[in-house]
């Protein structure tokens, strides 16, 4: 009977307190970010897809090498100065599996992973990316707001 | 005699009452999207429209384009008219509810009784889509609400005789008339009385942390668990205006009704009205739901004896 007055005197108190934790968070502002219009910066190491700088590239071909799903595949010529130029460097994003190690290899740091996440196509072709070329990623940067 | 003029008159009301309950119920399922959305610290609905605002109107017309099921081994008769018990008695209520100084239906003189009487048989809607289901989730459900509601109408009930001792009256326009001096709120034997009503009210219309009869984590979807479309649409209308009619009848009792300054009646009325409802939400979206056995003994070991001590106690200040 004691328990009973007890409890009926102090459970309102708990009831309250947990009143008291929803009100908070209603009138704390939502901390849902609305995905189109608003985005998430990534984190400073996020890996996306992989990227070059044409002009550090010394084509050792390090990266090729250590790449474990082959998605990597470069050719290089002799240039007019007798010099070693880049021919091509296909990058087949569907076989990437995003480890990182051609980054971490290469000497120079010509190649890297940018932030690009939304990497959806709806054409397979378009997994076939030419890293030669400056504008490959404009489309994905910038995704069409629906 | 029924005149062509009555019938018109008639007619016009009741388009009014219906119209007036689905803008709320749209405008509260809404509401309560936005509150649970919150209170957790999301957005809740916010594409369609304004914020969202036109969300139940895209669900609406979800709900009237779903194909409508009818299980195999159904009541068929218990079944389909079990939507129709549960919605009926929900919109009859609007009979007595004052909505302003001559804004009401019909100001009956035993306008609270007849109010409770009527919302308490909507219990049978709920045990008709129970048992006619033909299945063990919506039977359960069926059972539990009509347990809970026979429990729960005990306290409910003296609550509002602790009312009615203040008021003198069974009319709800004379309980909003007593309330000139002062809000029956402020009265301290009328304020433990309002919050057994508002808990006792809570459980009726099967509301969490009430919410056993649908509990979805025992009972999939509860008494509704069969019904799809329009059917499952009215089961959920009816929730909501039964929602609306249980704040008004306790703004109407405890918090004088469409009494304040400045502004008129009807708008206060709707103030109180809502200001009750958003209490239901908010406690809704923070208590978890209670066991079946601490429901029975929290209706009959605590609500009850505290409802009684209480009218008592009123009795003993009016008779002093």
């Amino acid at each position: 009977m004691k328990n009973y007055f007890k409890r009926l005197i102090f459970g309102p108190i708990d009831l309250i307190k947990g009143l008291i934790v929803t009100f908070r968070n209603l009138i704390t502002p939502a901390i849902t970010l609305q995905y189109p219009t608003q985005k998430q910066a990534m984190t400073q190491r996020y890996r996306g897809l992989i990227d070059l700088y044409p002009v550090k590239c010394i084509m050792c071909s390090q990266c090729v090498k250590i790449c474990p799903t082959n998605c990597l595949a470069l050719t290089h010529k002799e240039g007019p100065d007798k010099k070693k130029e880049l021919e091509s460097f296909k990058y087949k994003m569907e076989l990437c599996c995003f480890c990182g190690l051609c980054a971490q290899v290469c000497p120079t740091a010509a190649l890297y992973m940018n932030k690009i996440y939304e990497i959806a196509t709806s054409n397979r072709k378009e997994l076939e990316i030419n890293l030669l070329n400056p504008d490959k990623y404009a489309e994905w940067a910038h995704p069409t707001v629906r | 005699m029924v005149t062509l003029s009555s019938l018109i008159v008639m007619v016009l009301v009741v388009s009014a009452v219906l119209g007036f309950i689905s803008a709320s119920a749209m405008f509260l399922i809404w509401w309560e999207r936005k509150v649970s959305a919150h209170i957790q610290t999301r957005f809740g609905p916010m594409r369609v429209g304004w914020h969202g605002v036109l969300q139940p109107i895209a669900d609406a017309i979800k709900l009237l384009c779903k194909e409508d099921i009818v299980p195999v081994g159904v009541d068929k008769w218990v079944w389909w008219l079990a939507p129709f018990f549960v919605t009926v008695p929900a919109v009859m209520a609007f009979v007595a509810i004052p909505f302003g100084k001559n804004l009401i239906v019909q100001d009956l003189n035993l306008g609270i009784l007849y109010i409770i009487a009527i919302t308490s048989t909507g219990i049978f809607g709920i045990f008709m889509a129970g048992w006619g289901s033909n299945n063990k989730y919506s039977l359960l459900g069926g059972m539990r609400s009509a347990a809970q509601i026979i429990s729960y109408e005990i306290p409910l009930l003296i609550s509002i005789i602790t009312v009615l001792l203040f008021s003198g009256s069974l009319s709800m326009q004379k309980i909003v008339t007593a309330q000139a001096k002062y809000w029956f709120i402020l009265n301290p034997s009328l304020f433990v009385a309002f919050f057994v009503y508002i808990i006792s009210a809570t459980a009726e219309v099967n509301r969490a942390p009430f919410d056993l009869p649908e509990a979805e984590s025992e009972l999939v979807a509860g008494f509704h668990t069969e019904y799809s479309g329009m059917k499952f649409a009215m089961f959920f209308i009816a929730e909501y205006t039964n929602m609306f009619t249980i704040s008004a009848i306790a703004a109407t009792l405890f918090l004088g009704g469409w009494r304040g300054p400045l502004l008129p009646g009807p708008v206060w009325f709707l103030i109180k009205t809502y200001t009750i409802i958003f209490v239901l939400m908010w406690v809704r979206w923070t208590f978890p739901r209670v066991r079946v056995d601490q429901l029975m003994g929290f209706a009959w070991k605590v609500l009850t004896p505290i409802s009684l001590v209480n009218l008592i106690i009123a009795g003993w200040f009016i008779l002093k």
